[in-house]
């Protein structure tokens, strides 16, 4: 078509969003890396947490997960897909008030996050912590995101839609519902709410979304980017453009079952673990075949990835790809996940992932947008390879060290003596082992860190040359016709298959976002209610349990506390059924016990011992001496000192609102739910009379200290009476 | 009684079934077409829109 065509339409794209969104990557990056190295080091030494409660371990490390998530990542995705969408659709975006609505709302949900989350405010699900009016306001935000894109992608004057493009809406949709349905929940005031389900139900709906989060916020809008940037540096196309269309139906086909394997051996129904389970395993082929769809498009230009960083860093990232999704399959697999299940080996997968596949593919995307966005030749390219070689040993140190670390810890726990008694009853112990493997991961996010730093003044100084004011080119373009004309006709006649493999009806799916995103909610949905629906509806999937009571109302300020504090970062609740663990902590966690507990606290990492079964364990004044000096009765604890649990007043007039919510959500209380501030004063002075009576400090009658206790207190007492707790369990 | 209850005794374990036959049929249709004989030249026009839009819009297009 020439210029002299009647529909051809002049544009332009709007790259200033992109550039915004560019320096939000950069800052946020830069700002959850030194938060995640903080807290490195406080696992190191506990000194790191400086004796102040909203710096310590618990309140920064979902801190340190959301930033570099929901920042970093985030931010990351919005700058390639703002950049790559209008130029596949050939438009500019939808809406330049939407693009800025969405950027600055974006960026202001972080300040809240990073406001709210060091003083304690927290749903205390992982990587969903934030209170529901900050949820409210990611909805929003979001939606304008989508409206902006998809309107965008109703304007196009390209009729194909890119496989990239199907990646983002994919993403898009999916991270909506899965955002909605984990954050239901009922506030009980301000930055304060309880969600809808409790216990199991809780758990497997967190986990839907937690694992979901993973594939529909770092991989999927990250694969998007990959088959577009990839081609872009390397001057070709993709390698298989069919093996990209199986890798997208296959991903969102498999993705979304996959959550379960996050709970094996817990209380879990094991139906639903096993179906995660071989729904993860299969996961392993199409991450391969993306793997090797992203390798192979670098057939023939091998001798460009000697030059280039951009193309080193996506090699890198495309191959840390691959082995976490090899990893994660593998982890899935019930008996491996028996061993690597609450240590650091998760910790170092993630970081495969992260700092690996979403770090690296991120930078290599950056330092080849830069030029092109500052319309500048990049300041360095020898500054480039040296975070790239930076960068790529820092993720080694980190991710060698912690590997050791998760596998030793492992098999300490689960070693017996010939005696057939646990060869390391102290936990202490086998925490104590990995201090050498925790100082080198400090070494090792350290040098990533670095290599962040020389990135940014790379960027700086490549925007610092930028022209004064920049070009706009005018890109032109023919207008979309009404109607469509099939440049590959399907010819007449011939056969049933013949007419289904002409697929005119596939191709015009293809064409039609609308129908496309349809199908995509109806892979998404129809799989997350076969698997989830179940667990909620029928009962035999949590027998309950006589015994188990409601929380007291001092209980229940005390639960509040430990997810103020985020115990749960470092603590479980749930004893697995595997001997090893009933011998260290007794009797293992039933699904009738977690009735009241919305939310679950179940946990996912066990820097501390376990605490389902805690209660009773330890007499009340060793509580005491052991929040405000963890050192004082476990020498060698790594625990943060909570001093100010001692110091600070309890609210008990604000507990008769949490009885409420918690009524509301049909916990059966009664008397509290009229006076709930009176029994939680009185349970409150029995308990402190005690501890003044066993050579205690007095007055922590109105302490907060003295709800967590009662809480810690209650933890695993109530089933005592119906099922008697392994004897053999040492503190 | 209870919504669990119903929902327990109404015997809907055979839409599981239902549901898994429609995703293994949806998911079959997809991988026969990505490999049915027309979808080659389709394919490879698709995989070089990244490449395309660098230059002028129009410039390696015909009009549809």
């Amino acid at each position: 078509m020439n210029a002299a065509s009647p529909h051809l339409d002049t544009f332009s794209y709007d790259d200033a969003i992109v550039r915004k969104f560019l320096w939000a990557t950069f800052i946020w990056g830069l700002v959850g890396m030194l938060v995640g190295l903080v807290i490195a080091l406080q696992l190191a030494n506990p000194w790191f947490n400086f004796d102040i409660s909203w710096l310590s371990f618990g309140r920064l490390r979902p801190l340190h997960t959301n930033a570099v998530i929901f920042a970093f990542a985030g931010n990351a995705i919005f700058t390639g897909a703002y950049y790559s969408t209008q130029r596949l659709l050939k438009t500019r975006m939808f809406s330049d008030r939407l693009s800025s609505f969405h950027f600055w709302g974006w960026q202001a949900i972080i300040v809240a996050a990073a406001i709210t989350l060091p003083l304690g405010f927290t749903q205390a699900k992982e990587y969903a912590e934030l209170e529901w009016p900050i949820d409210i306001a990611i909805a929003v935000v979001w939606v304008a995101f989508a409206i902006n894109f998809f309107g965008t992608i109703a304007r196009r004057r390209e009729r194909h839609i890119y496989v990239a493009i199907w990646f983002y809406i994919a993403s898009i949709i999916t991270v909506a519902i899965l955002h909605i349905f984990n954050n239901l929940s009922v506030p009980a005031g301000f930055l304060k709410s309880y969600p809808i389900y409790a216990g199991v139900q809780d758990a497997f709906m967190q986990w839907w979304y937690g694992h979901n989060a993973v594939a529909f916020f770092l991989t999927t809008p990250f694969l998007g980017l990959m088959y577009y940037f990839l081609p872009k540096a390397a001057d070709r196309p993709v390698f298989s453009y069919k093996l990209s269309i199986l890798h997208f139906w296959t991903i969102v086909f498999l993705y979304i079952w996959a959550g379960p394997h996050h709970l094996h051996y817990t209380a879990l129904p094991d139906w639903a673990s096993t179906l995660g389970m071989l729904f993860s395993v299969m996961l392993w082929m199409p991450s391969w075949g993306g793997m090797i769809n992203g390798l192979l498009t670098l057939r023939g230009a091998w001798n460009k990835v000697a030059e280039e960083p951009v193309l080193k860093f996506f090699v890198v990232a495309i191959t840390a790809y691959g082995m976490s999704t090899f990893e994660g399959p593998m982890l899935s697999v019930k008996s491996v996940n028996s061993l690597a299940h609450y240590t650091d080996w998760i910790i170092a997968h993630v970081h495969t992932g992260a700092l690996g596949w979403n770090g690296l593919l991120t930078f290599g995307m950056i330092y080849w947008l830069a030029p092109r966005l500052f319309q500048a030749p990049l300041h360095s390219k020898k500054l480039a390879e040296l975070h790239f070689w930076i960068a790529s040993f820092g993720i080694l140190l980190y991710v060698a060290a912690i590997y050791s670390a998760g596998i030793t810890q492992g098999l300490m726990w689960r070693a017996f003596d010939e005696t057939g008694r646990l060869a390391y009853p102290d936990f202490v112990e086998t925490v104590m082992k990995l201090m050498p493997m925790y100082w080198v991961r400090v070494a090792g996010g350290t040098l990533y860190i670095i290599g962040m730093l020389v990135f940014g003044y790379n960027i700086l100084m490549t925007w610092r040359a930028r022209p004064k004011t920049y070009d706009v080119p005018q890109v032109s373009a023919p207008r979309l016709a009404k109607a469509y004309v099939d440049p590959h006709p399907v010819p007449a006649g011939g056969g049933l298959w013949a007419r289904f493999s002409g697929a005119d009806w596939h191709r015009r799916w293809e064409r039609l976002p609308l129908l496309f995103s349809v199908m995509v909610v109806v892979a998404v949905v129809v799989a997350s209610l076969a698997e989830i629906i179940p667990t909620f509806l029928i009962r035999s999937n949590v027998p309950t349990i006589a015994s188990v009571k409601p929380y007291t109302p001092l209980e229940l300020a005390g639960r509040d506390l430990y997810i103020r504090e985020g115990c749960f970062n470092c603590h479980s609740q749930m004893v697995r059924p595997l001997r090893h663990e009933t011998e260290r902590f007794g009797e293992y966690s039933k699904p009738g016990e977690f009735v009241y507990d919305h939310p679950f606290l179940w946990g996912s990492r066990r820097i501390g011992p376990d605490l389902a079964r805690v209660g009773g364990k330890f007499p009340d004044l060793w509580h005491v001496r052991h929040f405000d000096e963890p050192k004082a009765v476990v020498p060698n604890s790594i625990m943060p000192t909570y001093g100010h649990l001692g110091r600070n007043a309890l609210d008990f007039d604000g507990i008769q609102r949490k009885i409420d919510a918690m009524a509301m959500l049909g916990v059966p209380y009664g008397e509290a739910l009229t006076q709930a501030p009176a029994m939680a004063r009185e349970q409150a002075r029995t308990m402190a009379e005690a501890i003044r009576a066993s050579g205690g400090p007095d007055g922590l009658g109105d302490r907060e200290v003295i709800a967590l206790i009662a809480y810690m207190q209650k933890l695993g007492r109530d089933i005592r009476t119906a099922a008697p707790v392994a004897t053999g369990a040492r503190p | 009684m209870k919504l669990s209850d119903v929902m327990g005794a109404s015997g809907l374990s055979m839409y599981a079934i239902v549901a898994l036959v429609l995703f293994v049929a949806a998911f079959v249709a997809v991988v026969l077409l990505t490999f049915a004989p027309g979808a080659a030249a389709r394919h490879k026009r698709a995989a070089e829109l990244p490449l395309e839009d660098d230059a002028n819009g129009s410039a390696s297009r015909t009009a549809e």
